[in-house]
């Protein structure tokens, strides 16, 4: 039985996506020690800095959809993840956003676990002041796609054809769930299918967040160092998803 | 005390009681352990129902935080993984929670 991370990164015009991997690599193999695949596109794979044995898989990525960041429209190259069955060459897989950072081990002690699939379906906002919890988006319990464990069987592999599914007909769902954001988001995605199909198993702890209001200002190999209203703080040993996409641009 | 001193002694304990909750929230996320391939959170609850159930019998069945049940083989040796791994998240929250409560000072 294999376990392996599984990560996606594609550069968009606005983003270095590829900056926050290179560390979110760094991290994986100080504290998980896992093998590690990368999906990029051919652009972005030669702008990264060699990182030793790293798996890459290169793709055509859909470049259709955008976000809101910071009061900006930026674009948001997210539609491939729906592929990670396919593209994940391991029995367990850990699907991870590049710009979540491990602190800590615990993703091993959930991968040891039995389940399909698990993620998150809370969080919790460093700041303490609730500013990402996403009540009264859509009449569906949202869960957050940034860190997916799943495992190869006939579940796992319905949920991300539904997924496919849930992808291509986008406007039908977001209509049918209420959701009150046009762009396609992937955590809307798994939250439908995992619906659909009542399945899915949710990590027990909230998920540490840090808004894309947050600037992080410094980090080391055991945490970062955020600024939020004008006050500094920091987070160590503690896996956190950071939406601030420019602070490894240095 | 003037009102300047109370601003002040105000943010103190706002940004320790922000430190607080995040150092609790990382303390629960640290005491998540795998065993027997079930899910456990290393707390008081769980430490208390393996020791009781440890008492009365050589193995058992307990639920995991997603209510699967596990089959306990070994009590003694799932006891002291518990309690390591619950000892040393709350070593790490004491140290914090000293820092804290001298700040004030």
């Amino acid at each position: 039985m294999t376990t392996g991370v599984l990560m996606y990164c594609f550069d968009t015009p606005k983003f270095n996506y590829h900056k926050l991997a290179e560390r979110s690599v760094a991290q994986i193999r100080k504290y998980l020690k896992l093998e590690i695949t990368i999906v990029t596109n051919l652009e972005t794979f030669k702008k990264f800095k060699p990182m030793g044995m790293i798996n890459y898989k290169l793709v055509e990525n859909k470049t259709t959809n955008t976000r809101a960041y910071r009061g900006r429209n930026v674009p948001w190259y997210n539609k491939e993840r729906a592929l990670a069955y396919e593209h994940s060459p391991y029995d367990t897989t850990i699907l991870m956003d590049c710009d979540y950072f491990v602190f800590s081990p615990t993703l091993l002690e959930l991968a040891n676990t039995q389940f399909d699939m698990m993620l998150h379906d809370r969080v919790h906002d460093l700041t303490v002041e609730d500013t990402i919890e996403g009540r009264y988006e859509s009449t569906l319990p949202l869960v957050w796609a940034t860190v997916t464990l799943f495992r190869k069987n006939t579940n796992t592999k319905a949920i991300f054809d539904m997924i496919k599914h849930v992808q291509e007909n986008y406007p039908y769902y977001r209509n049918l769930y209420r959701i009150i954001y046009n762009s396609y988001r992937n955590d809307f995605a798994f939250a439908i299918a995992l619906h659909q199909l009542n399945l899915g198993t949710f990590i027990p702890t909230p998920m540490a967040m840090l808004a894309d209001k947050v600037d992080v200002i410094d980090n080391d190999d055991d945490g970062i160092v955020f600024k939020y209203n004008g006050r500094v703080n920091l987070t160590s040993g503690q896996d956190v998803h950071v939406m601030d996409k420019e602070w490894c641009n240095g | 005390m003037d009102i300047g001193n109370i601003k002040k002694h105000s943010d103190l304990n706002f940004e320790v009681a922000k430190a607080k909750k995040n150092a609790l929230e990382k303390l629960r996320s640290r005491q998540l352990m795998a065993y027997n391939e079930r899910l456990f959170q290393a707390d008081a609850n769980t430490i208390n129902l393996v020791s009781t159930l440890k008492q009365h019998s050589k193995d058992f069945y307990v639920l995991d935080v997603n209510d699967n049940p596990c089959h306990v083989e070994n009590p003694e040796d799932f006891l002291q993984k518990l309690i390591e791994r619950n000892q040393e998240t709350l070593n790490s929250y004491q140290q914090l929670h000293h820092d804290l409560a001298n700040k004030g000072k």
